[in-house]
């Protein structure tokens, strides 16, 4: 039985297995922060994944992309993810997206989700997935890693989004500085959320931010408050 | 006192965690200024968790928590 140890849980059991089957889940991104999250909610069971990335493998990404290996580079990475997630879990089903979201395609990406999960490294797709997924009142997992250190967070029509804590003015660097841990962790821990809202349980992370630190070794929450006149919850 | 929380790359060469005597300081930059943070490099600046911009007023109890950007994926 490939899933009896988790079904041992009493936090999932056979009915929270049947929710995780039941549910699809929407990650946009099949880099760092997407090969765990991606590794793991196959791993789980959820029923049907929809992947999106519009980037070919390189030599570069492979530090931290472990869906992939030397063969790929060159290919696309939404088919060699989809490939060696089948072999994972043949049981699942994937849809795949070599595509750039925008706001005329998102649609069809996140419409049927139960859970999206950002795993991008540009603030223009954060922003885009944000509002739109508050506006469908979808949960949305995000997070973001460089260097050492990672930050995770819930956005839900309740609760304080990208936009409602500032983060809409930022500078993100493209291609900054990343070792695979870091990415590691933080995607495991957004497996982990989305498993946890699929399931419906307490403890989730709405309305405040995890941060790694993987130099001092530790993990902070911070509450966060949703800003009354943010644009993205009045959309 | 307010609490100073410092996050990511802020924390390399300071505390994670400062308390600082609130009547130091008037607004939200003059902490940075205190703690040599160019303005410039300040992702997201909340006090008492919520988005607050330098020109803010600081007073007795706040938390802060200030982010140098992180937002690799």
């Amino acid at each position: 039985m490939r899933y009896e140890r988790q079904i041992l849980m009493k936090q999932i059991g056979e009915k929270g297995q049947e929710k995780l089957k039941q549910a699809t889940v929407t990650v946009v991104g099949c880099g760092g922060l997407g090969s765990p999250v991606l590794t793991y909610l196959t791993s789980a069971g959820i029923g049907k994944l929809i992947i999106i990335d519009f980037d070919e493998v390189s030599e570069s990404n492979l530090n931290r992309q472990f869906l992939y290996g030397i063969k790929d580079i060159g290919r696309m990475k939404v088919e060699c993810a989809k490939e060696r997630l089948q072999d994972l879990n043949h049981e699942i089903e994937i849809v795949d997206f070599h595509e750039k979201v925008s706001p005329d395609n998102i649609g069809k990406f996140i419409d049927s989700a139960d859970v999206v999960i950002d795993c991008v490294d540009n603030l223009e797709t954060r922003i885009l997935l944000g509002r739109e997924c508050l506006r469908r009142k979808i949960p949305l997992v995000e997070a973001g890693v460089e260097g050492f250190y990672g930050w995770i967070m819930s956005i839900g029509k309740e609760t304080a989004c990208l936009e409602c804590i500032g983060f809409d003015n930022m500078r993100i660097r493209r291609q900054g500085p990343i070792i695979g841990t870091t990415a590691g962790v933080i995607g495991c821990l957004q497996a982990n959320e989305c498993i946890k809202i699929v399931l419906g349980m307490e403890g989730t992370l709405f309305g405040r931010m995890l941060q790694y630190d993987g130099i001092n070794g530790s993990i902070d929450s911070i509450e966060l408050q949703k800003d009354d006149s943010c644009r993205a919850h009045r959309g | 006192m307010i609490e100073v929380r410092l996050f990511a790359t802020f924390r390399e060469g300071r505390e994670k965690i400062l308390f600082l005597d609130a009547g130091e300081f008037k607004k939200a930059g003059d902490v940075l200024e205190h703690l040599n943070i160019p303005y410039e490099q300040v992702a997201i600046y909340l006090i008492n968790g919520r988005h607050s911009k330098f020109t803010d007023s600081i007073k007795e109890g706040d938390v802060l928590a200030i982010f140098p950007p992180v937002g690799g994926g």
